[in-house]
């Protein structure tokens, strides 16, 4: 064999003859939505104190300790992926431990907990780069068992926000994340897998869980002072959870790696 | 400088680069569809999220590594969701045509990467280390290596 068969194995991928076409017209469309989510923005600033208000108050009736104790720990979760480094690192004393719960719809959203390192699972083929871990439960209020195929992780995000940077420029797709989902007993289990998010310990870091997928406008506000909230007007399945980050592991240095390395216009990453 | 905001300098990069950026996924993804969304979810950031490119080869190079992550965020969450290889490559669309290419796919991304872009698409050691921001030297290793993975997952000689 040699690298000519390579070439001609390539050439005969079955690529669909209109993908250029298809996706020049998705450009197209995509285009007219963006823009008419720019001309948004300044209108939803305007409501943001009263939007932060009601999502403050929301947060304080709902957010509490949960007794996680029928449910599977994050090392349980891991472990079930196959993942016993993993596993390992969340029965750590590094890991951070939160079980908090948030009653959102019918559902109930409990941020389990997390860790942070290098090296910590077996699966990635980056190594050298530290990562984020984070277990989010599913449950749902009434008793009913959660079908994971009306959760699927297309449909539904889990996702860090950071506050001080817009949400559609620190999130899930620009850190490099993955998310796996898997059923147990009618709970379903979000792992989230991310490029470490202690980087930014010295702001307000959140956990957001929502229906739908990028964290635009529509979804999410942000106020002159970094708060990120829910939009008023963002309807759904919703929670909101605040990280208890160790602010001394804060990076300001690779934050700005981060920026800098993504290539985006730095004014994107704050309003 | 080339700022990509407006939806023709999008579609301009759609014409000049998207074929040579899905043949890329392909070798990270076996499944088409999925390396086509892998594609296109990299060109729609560049409407919502504006890149300032310093010149053509910042452009290649931002869209290069870009869809290699883009796809291999994808491969990661069908890995963790177990999605059986098999299952997999039979839903993939790629005709299997020859066992190289499915074994480069097989590899890890640091190595597939460079193993494809130096055979197929033809870029030196140091053209690949511009575009992916590594140094040539480790370029040559993760062809040498990847070459040796290669070689274990055919088990036969590569001319």
């Amino acid at each position: 064999m040699n690298w000519n068969d390579y070439r001609k194995a390539v050439d005969a991928l079955p690529l669909s003859g209109d993908f250029q076409e298809r996706t020049e017209e998705l450009v197209r469309r995509t285009a007219k939505i963006v823009k008419l989510e720019k001309e948004c923005i300044s209108v939803k600033k305007k409501g943001f104190v009263k939007a932060v208000s009601i999502a403050a108050a929301v947060a304080l009736l709902t957010i509490s300790a949960y007794a996680a104790s029928r449910l599977l720990s994050p090392a349980q979760v891991a472990d079930i992926h196959g993942n016993a480094a993993l596993a390992q690192a969340f029965e750590s004393e590094d890991a951070v431990k939160l079980n908090q719960s948030v009653q959102t719809e019918k559902l109930c959203v409990t941020l389990a907990g997390l860790v942070s390192g290098e090296n910590l699972s077996e699966w990635t083929d980056q190594a050298d780069q530290s990562r984020t871990y984070a277990v989010m439960i599913l449950e749902s209020l009434d008793g009913t068992p959660l079908d994971i195929d009306d959760f699927s992780i297309t449909e539904y995000t889990f996702t860090p926000l950071v506050a001080g940077f817009t949400p559609w420029s620190v999130n899930n797709w620009t850190l490099d994340a993955g998310v796996s989902l898997l059923e147990r007993d009618g709970a379903l289990y979000y792992l989230l897998d991310t490029r470490n998010i202690e980087m930014f310990a010295d702001h307000t870091v959140y956990m957001a869980f929502y229906q739908g997928r990028l964290p635009d406008p529509d979804i999410f506000t942000m106020t002159e002072d970094g708060t990120i909230s829910f939009a008023e007007s963002f309807e759904g399945p919703q929670a909101l959870f605040t990280l208890p980050l160790d602010e001394s592991k804060a990076d300001p240095a690779a934050v700005e790696k981060f920026m800098n390395d993504s290539g985006f216009d730095r004014e994107w990453f704050t309003s | 400088m080339v700022t990509t905001g407006t939806e023709e300098t999008v579609c301009r990069l759609v014409r000049e680069y998207s074929d040579m950026l899905l043949r890329l996924a392909c070798t990270r993804l076996s499944s088409v569809s999925d390396a086509e969304d892998a594609v296109q979810e990299v060109f729609l950031r560049l409407l919502s999220a504006p890149v300032s490119f310093r010149d053509a080869g910042h452009e290649k190079a931002w869209l290069i590594r870009t869809t290699l992550h883009r796809a291999s965020d994808i491969r990661r969450q069908a890995e963790k969701r177990n999605l059986p290889l098999e299952e997999a490559a039979q839903t993939a669309a790629p005709e299997p045509g020859t066992d190289l290419l499915q074994a480069v796919q097989a590899l890890p991304e640091k190595y597939g990467a460079v193993i494809h872009l130096h055979y197929y698409e033809g870029y030196s050691i140091r053209e690949i280390g511009t575009l992916l921001g590594l140094p040539a030297a480790t370029v040559g290793t993760r062809l040498a290596r990847g070459r040796e993975r290669l070689r274990e997952l055919l088990k036969e000689e590569i001319k």
